[in-house]
């Protein structure tokens, strides 16, 4: 047993010993928990990853004559101001409000500009008042003249995360990367054995008020992050999804830009890396067996990111070290594999935060208060508008045709029913393309005859237990006016179009009185 | 060298590409391909002692030859070597190296911009 202040002692001394946790784990397998708790005083831990719930209060200080911000844009990403006058908060995913710029430069990229020690624009308005007359305002600021810049993050460091894959026949954009379809790559973003969550999984030792490696400036946890959850299934006594999370706090003056990094995920968001290492005294051999913990024992759950819906299948358990080898094998096929945290970095910070608890320049604190360890899950937000699903939607009666129809039917039998797509289906009522009102319009230009020379065959699809506003999205992403809605044993049901859906939600809307 | 090859409707279906590997000595690789009866588009890398004359070759054969220049570049100022790039390229030109810094290899890449789209510091620049 040791105390954080016998440690402070030893550190103060030049005497105490400190490794990584990659270093933790070989040390204890070695040598045993026992002793190891008696050699090693403390664990360094680190990761570089994109976590999105992040931002930085700016304060600007007052003009004279005073404005009350109540719209503040820096470098043309807005920050909230709805905080007295001269505060504002800039969110990392925010973008920019420029549209040809949008998510290619949001709040993300605006805090690693100001760590930089870049100009930023800032652009304010407001209301005016007798005390704050102005109501306009335009110009620059730096790192340097603002009061303070404090980089407040509601929800970093997840203990663990799933790693995506896709099961779809189409490209996928997400926060977990391009996931490419058939299975084609898996994306995870843990650190892993490294990771600071994952060697302190009971959080026997963190809490509000450790301080921390943040962005390579010292910052403190201030409790949990928002969503932290402790009811997550264990293996090996850590859990194998997201979990745990921290609330962090650093002063972006004094952090260097080689830890923080703004980012992009296409068709996603913009997103800020940020580089965090936790230290973890070795209070007791529990603490040190934590610490020891491997790529190998943590299990990461691949889960299937073609799912638009909250919980999404798990296609696979796989652990950090068979991702990390850079491929897995699923259903006797290799998928490579990609990680999106930057395990070099992660492993750059664990070696700093050691040099600097080595040089004595980094003592540890003692938390006031530990994260929980029990009792708490997020709750879901449940939509008090239920979501309508396909099935439930009113469509026209169901009109199919088949591949050998001839095209002067066809066209009449659409204007009869005053419809504009027609599926082309087997004898089995199986889908085989889809016909539109244009393809009929150039199969008589072109002079063909029969449907099957005319008709699409890649068809999009939608099946009968989809939310609607699902099939919306697909709707404006393909560019398409209507899809063929499909059974679980594959069957032609009927076809839902943008209007349908447009009419939903006017009726909706009317209801609720929008 | 790499090159695009381009076909007319009537070489499509002339053996130029066998007869170039019986009668020259050069390895030939094909990186992409895009034919069909009217015509179309290969790209491929030759190498080998005879590889020059393999070209006139081709080229006396009435094939189009058009040498690719194009480099694939990663900025290491803005690369974060997250690795998110890595399983995205189809035939394998980017690689973790031991020390875990990402590595493009410009004489693999067949220069598909997967990698340049999907990162996301935009330090992949494929330059024609
Ligand atoms: S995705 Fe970009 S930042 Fe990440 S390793 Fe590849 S080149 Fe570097
Ligand atoms: S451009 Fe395509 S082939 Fe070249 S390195 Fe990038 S992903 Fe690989």
């Amino acid at each position: 047993m040791k105390t954080i202040e016998e440690i402070n002692q030893r550190i103060k001394d030049g005497d105490a010993v400190v490794v990584t946790a990659a270093e933790m784990t070989q040390i204890v397998k070695e040598n045993g928990a026992d002793k190891a708790a008696e050699d090693i005083d403390v664990v360094t831990t680190g990761t570089f990853g994109a976590m999105c719930s992040s931002g930085a209060f700016l304060n600007f200080g007052h003009t004279d004559p005073p404005i009350k911000m109540t719209k503040t844009y820096l470098n043309g990403v807005e920050a909230y101001s709805g905080l007295a006058a001269v505060d504002t908060y800039i969110g990392a995913t925010q973008p920019s409000r420029i549209p040809e710029i949008g998510i290619d430069y949001g709040g993300a990229h605006v805090i690693e500009d100001l760590i930089r020690g870049k100009d930023i624009e800032l652009v304010a308005s407001s209301y005016g008042t007798d005390c704050y007359p102005l109501t306009d305002l335009k110009t620059h600021v730096n790192i340097d003249n603002l009061n303070e810049a404090i980089m407040l993050n509601p929800r970093n460091c997840y203990q663990n995360y799933a790693a995506a894959i896709n099961t779809t026949d189409e490209t996928i954009y997400t926060y977990m990367g391009t996931l490419l379809p058939n299975m084609g790559n898996v994306s995870f973003s843990s650190a892993g054995g490294l990771s600071p969550l994952l060697n302190d999984p009971y959080f026997q030792t963190i809490g509000m008020g450790t301080k921390i490696f943040l962005c390579g400036a010292e910052g403190y946890v201030i409790g949990e992050g928002t969503q932290h959850n402790t009811e997550v299934q264990r293996k090996n006594g850590v859990p194998v999804n997201g979990a745990g999370t921290l609330m962090l706090k650093g002063d972006m003056k004094q952090m260097d830009p080689d830890y923080v990094r703004g980012a992009t995920m296409p068709k996603y968001g913009s997103t800020l890396y940020v580089g965090l290492g936790i230290p973890i005294p070795v209070l007791n051999s529990d603490i040190a067996q934590r610490t020891a913990i491997s790529d190998e024992d943590i299990v990461c759950q691949i889960m299937d990111y073609g799912t638009p819906k909250r919980s999404k299948p798990i296609v696979m358990e796989s652990n950090y070290k068979q991702l990390r080898s850079g491929s897995v094998e699923i259903n006797g096929v290799e998928i490579e594999t990609s990680p999106l945290s930057s395990y070099k970095k992660a492993l750059e910070i664990a070696l700093e935060l050691k040099s600097w608890i080595n040089n004595g320049d980094f003592l540890l604190s003692n938390p006031v208060k530990l994260l929980k360890s029990e009792g708490s899950s997020p709750r879901p937000l449940e939509i008090r508008r239920q979501t309508v699903l396909v099935n439930e939607i009113k469509s026209k009666p169901l009109i199919t045709t088949s591949p050998n129809d001839d095209i002067g039917d066809v066209a009449k039998r659409m204007v009869l029913n005053s419809i504009n797509h027609l599926p082309v289906v087997d004898a089995d009522q199986k889908l085989l393309g889809i016909v539109t009102s244009w393809d009929i319009a150039n199969a008589v230009a072109k002079g063909k005859t029969l449907l099957k020379d005319v008709m699409t065959k890649r068809v999009v699809i939608a099946r009968e237990d989809e939310p609607v506003d699902v099939i919306a999205r697909r709707i404006d992403k393909h560019e398409i006016s209507g899809l063929p809605i499909i059974s679980k044993n594959n069957r032609v049901m009927g076809m839902i179009t943008a209007e349908d859906i447009s009419r939903l939600m006017c009726a909706r809307n009317l209801k609720d009185g929008v | 060298m790499k090159a695009w090859l381009k076909f007319s409707p009537k070489m499509v279906n002339q053996a130029v590409i066998t007869d170039l590997i019986k009668n020259y000595d050069v390895s030939f690789n094909i990186l992409r391909a895009d034919i069909n009866p009217k015509g179309g588009k290969m790209l491929i890398e030759i190498s080998g002692s005879e590889a020059e004359k393999g070209i006139e070759y081709i080229e006396k054969a009435g094939i189009d030859l058009s040498p690719v220049n194009r480099v694939v570049k990663k900025d290491t100022d803005l690369c974060i070597d997250c690795g998110a790039c890595v399983s995205l390229c189809p035939v394998k030109a980017i690689s973790v190296e031991k020390d875990w810094t990402v590595d493009v290899n410009d004489k693999e890449c067949v220069g598909c911009k997967l990698c340049t789209y999907s990162c996301p510091t935009k330090a992949i620049k494929v330059v024609e």
